[in-house]
């Protein structure tokens, strides 16, 4: 298993300083030891985007990243996004489309849109679909998700 | 027009703010003080005979503390139905398919479990497998079981009047062999579940259950527990699709595990796990013959059917069973004969999914239908129009239909698809093909029981309490079935507080499955509802000694009518009736039916006893690439008959869902074998469709109005993804004039049909 390493990551705006396996992914790291279980294990494969998060500005599959590249990183997770009560934006409008079912692909799902929103805000259709292509969804047939992220969209205007 | 304000408003699912969040706890979220990490030791090969399985290396490994073989078992073999039971929970003295469970290891961390699995030395002798179902049934074939003669599991043979008659007085007769594939139910959250277990059996199961009453029944037959001591809770599910409704061995090994140690256990299925060792859509050959009239009549039809098992029953026999009673009772059709054979291979195994053999009866029969049309030079929704049942039918094969709406699902599908002039255009390269269904619309009594209970309560402070037995596996219920309550007892829906699903504190619900939740949890819901109504307005009448017929419900209020400032409040009403009167406010509601008629049968499900049945029709519009075959789905409508929609916007994401699955199944999803080995247990090999490949979807929602349903709705679930494939095949044909009989429709399938058109 080799020897633990120290490592420095904020995540959702919180400092933490770990000793992580070499062999831990983030994934493993987010959702055993700092709980944050929003954050979804689909195929740990990196196939299913159900684990999607935000690490320094760019969406990663956090199954296939190990903790230790992310020394330094700055994170958000699915539990960083709404302030309390208040939801963000992407979040609402999945709420309002009718975009979320089981709920198991959601977080990633989200996640994926508000990187592509932050990087480009008035996406194209093509753009989206590209963008979110790598996010599997069994419930919904994608319809009302590509509603839900036109919507965030008009409402981030 | 009814004029409700709660019941038919596209309202969000109420768990969804939760869900995007992040705050919604699934079963693999969970983590217990103490709690260990169980993994199952599985088979390499597809079929040999266990003799011995060493496990002292594993035991002797610091971080295990449980090994358990199938001499910690009590060997109790289970099935859906006792009749079928033919699986352990763990093998004891063979293996039948790539992935059978032998033995199970309980560690304090994942990594160690996996490596005392690898320290367990199993001696196997190798057996010849048998991978086809008509190669299994030659009499030279290996026996998957013990005790038996063959590997047919079951035959059904059912007839309705007479086809060799009906097939004498036909203008035309037509015959052909169509054949679907394994299909993997892909929910993106793996099976997981976490046990605990006293010495003396108390048990506590946290599982992703679609069926969490039976799933209790059925651990305990085959743990030999008293079925008192088990309680099953179901934390959010992550999508089902029929892979969570049969008893896991993984859930009955995490309560051993857990009695053996003392501790919680956890296990979780990876996703390769999840396709090999989990069940999948059944795949099936049906050779068909149907004799019509010159005009469209259909005379007579005839189905043999070689269903492909796998290597236990779960499900397999009522599948077969269902593939049938779609078969027989879509179209008013008098000769029927039916022949199906459910056959044991050594591959993983079958079970419920989405349709449960119906897409596969729909699929052979609606292709037929349009080859039918052509041959007769006829539209083919005409065909269909002309061959639809009515309501109140009573079919050849004894199934009684009330509401039905299946002439409207065709012709409203007609309209909104530009089906006449697209046709006439004729672009190149482009097709139009339909397809329609039947399917239950409320789960069937065809068991013996289809039962879900509710309760509801006024509490002391005038709130709302709903308790169900039914379980939201993503679909929706929660929202829909508290939509009628909120109806009924006139609040918004999100101030009623909701407890689902729990066997200790909710009555028994068979589950979701069925598209039955609608149907019967909400029977159950609306009697609970208008029970909990009727007590609450008789106090009001008591309080403010009016008629309980002249009150008026309103923001969680009553007063006569016409005079809303002389009101008693909700909270004045239950803290009198509990706190004056000493009378607690609750009422419960169940539903168990329909009556079973005397035609019943329970082996072919002829007199199919269903609550009501729903309609569909499914209309395509693709474009062939002639270069590379490669289909694109351009324009998709679905029509269905479902009653009345309760949540609109939850009903139109149930179509779309189902219809992409559906076109997933038609065009790509395809779960490959060889020599008993799947070679796509990945989501990365297994092409699930993505966000890049769908179609404009337009779902239409034929309202009915079923005399019996809740508020007249029926089910729709599971009827999204049934006529799908048959309308795409449907459209590629009429595209290009290749005509696939064997499913999916890859592109190289499509490519070597136009190749051969061409060179003939």
């Amino acid at each position: 298993m080799g020897r633990k390493h120290q490592i420095q990551i904020t995540v959702n705006g919180e400092a933490h300083d770990l000793l992580v396996h070499p062999n831990k992914t983030l994934l493993d790291l987010l959702r055993y030891d700092l709980c944050l279980t929003g954050t979804k294990k689909g195929c740990d494969e990196g196939d299913c985007g159900a684990c999607t998060v935000i690490a320094n500005g760019k969406v990663v599959t956090s199954c296939l990243v190990l903790a230790v590249e992310m020394d330094g990183a700055t994170l958000t997770t699915i539990e960083g996004l709404h302030k309390g009560d208040e939801l963000h934006p992407i979040q609402q409008a999945f709420v309002d489309s009718g975009a979320v079912q089981c709920g198991f692909c959601t977080p990633g799902m989200i996640l994926t849109t508000k990187a592509l929103l932050d990087e480009t805000p008035d996406p194209s259709e093509e753009e989206i679909k590209h963008y979110l292509e790598g996010n599997l969804c069994r419930c919904t047939g994608y319809i009302k998700i590509l509603d839900a992220v036109n919507n965030a969209i008009k409402q981030m205007k | 027009m009814d004029n409700y304000s709660i019941v038919g408003k596209p309202i969000p699912h109420l768990d969804a703010v939760e869900k995007v969040k992040g705050n919604a706890v699934f079963t693999s979220d969970i983590k217990l003080n103490g709690m260990l990490f169980g993994k199952i030791l599985r088979s390499s090969v597809p079929h040999a005979k266990i003799r011995n399985i060493d496990i002292s290396q594993a035991v002797k490994l610091k971080a295990v503390r449980a090994v358990i073989t199938s001499k910690d078992t009590p060997l109790v073999r289970y099935s859906i139905s006792p009749t079928w039971a033919d699986k352990l929970v763990l093998a004891d003295q063979k293996v039948r398919y790539i992935g059978d469970e032998i033995a199970a290891v309980a560690a304090v961390d994942e990594e160690s479990a996996e490596e005392a699995l690898s320290l367990i030395r199993v001696d196997l002798e190798e057996l010849p497998g048998v991978y086809d179902p008509f190669e299994a049934m030659q009499s030279e074939a290996p026996l998957l079981h013990d005790g038996i003669v063959s590997n047919i599991s079951k035959t059904l043979r059912m007839e309705c009047g007479s086809v060799a008659e009906g097939f004498a007085r036909s203008d035309i007769i037509m015959e052909d062999t169509f054949k679907t594939h394994a299909q993997s139910h892909c929910s993106i959250e793996t099976h997981c579940c976490v046990a605990t277990c006293s010495a003396t059996d108390e048990v506590n199961l946290w599982v992703t259950t679609q069926a969490p009453h039976p799933l209790r029944q059925r651990l305990a037959m085959t743990l030999k527990i008293d079925v008192a001591k088990i309680h099953i809770m179901t934390p959010f599910i992550g999508g089902g699709f029929g892979s969570k409704i049969d008893l896991e061995p993984a859930q009955a090994i995490s309560v051993l595990l857990a009695k053996k140690t003392g501790k919680p256990v956890k296990i979780e299925h990876s996703r390769k796990e999840q396709f090999i060792a989990t069940r999948m859509r059944h795949p099936t050959v049906t050779h068909l013959k149907f004799g019509v009239k010159h005009d469209g009549t259909i005379i007579a039809k005839q189905a043999n059917v070689v269903m492909d098992n796998g290597a236990y029953n779960s499900h397999g026999p009522a599948v077969l069973a269902y593939n049938n009673v779609m078969f027989s009772t879509l179209y008013r059709v008098n000769n029927i004969k039916y022949e199906g054979r459910l056959v044991y291979t050594n591959k993983n195994w079958g079970g419920a999914c989405r349709g449960y053999g119906d897409p596969q009866a729909s699929f052979a029969q609606e292709v037929m239908l349009d080859m039918i049309a052509e041959r007769i030079n006829m539209d083919p929704i005409d065909l269909r129009l002309k061959n639809a049942n009515i309501p109140n039918q009573v079919t050849a094969n004894a199934v009684k239909i009330t509401s039905c709406g299946l002439k409207e699902c065709l012709t409203e599908a007609r309209k909104v698809s530009g089906w006449r002039t697209k046709k006439a255009a004729g672009k190149k390269y482009r097709g139009l093909g339909i397809a329609s269904m039947i399917y239950t619309g409320g789960g069937s009594i065809g068991s013996g029981l289809n039962y879900s209970g509710a309760t509801m309560q006024m509490n002391p402070d005038g709130t709302l309490q709903l308790l169900m037995g039914a379980l939201d596996i993503g679909q929706g219920s929660n929202t829909i079935l508290t939509q009628m309550a909120a109806e009924i007892m006139a609040v918004e829906p999100e101030t009623i507080r909701l407890t689902t699903a729990d066997t200790d504190t909710t009555f028994p619900c068979m589950g979701t499955f069925g598209s039955r939740v609608t149907y019967c949890g909400g029977k159950a819901v609306v009697e609970a509802a208008n029970g909990l109504k009727k007590k609450v307005l008789e106090n009001a009448a008591e309080m403010l000694e009016a008629n309980p017929d002249d009150l008026e419900m309103k923001n969680k209020s009553i007063f006569v009518m016409g005079t809303p400032e002389k009101a008693v409040t909700y909270a004045e009403i239950g803290a009198s009736s509990f706190y004056k009167k000493k009378e607690p406010l609750v009422a419960h509601g169940y539903y168990n039916g329909p009556e079973v008629s005397p035609d019943f049968d329970p082996v072919t499900y002829k007199g199919y006893p269903a609550p009501a049945l729903v309609f569909g029709t499914h209309l395509a519009e693709v474009e062939v690439d002639p270069t590379t075959g490669k289909v694109e789905v351009l324009n998709f409508v679905a029509a269905h008959d479902l009653g009345r929609a309760i949540n609109p916007l939850l009903v139109e994401g149930q179509i779309e869902g189902g219809a992409v699955q559906g076109i997933g199944w038609s065009l790509m999803e395809d779960v490959k074998f060889e020599n008993g080995e799947i070679l796509n247990p990945n989501f990365h090999d297994y092409k699930m469709l993505t966000i890049k490949d769908i179609p404009k979807i337009i779902p239409l929602m034929i309202e009915t109005i079923d005399p019996n349903g809740p508020f007249g709705a029926k089910g729709i679930g599971e009827c999204a993804m049934v006529p799908t494939a048959p309308a795409i095949i449907n459209a590629i044909y009429d595209a290009v004039g290749v005509r696939i009989k064997e499913l999916p429709a890859t592109s190289e399938k499509i490519f070597k049909g136009l190749k051969e058109k061409r060179s003939k």
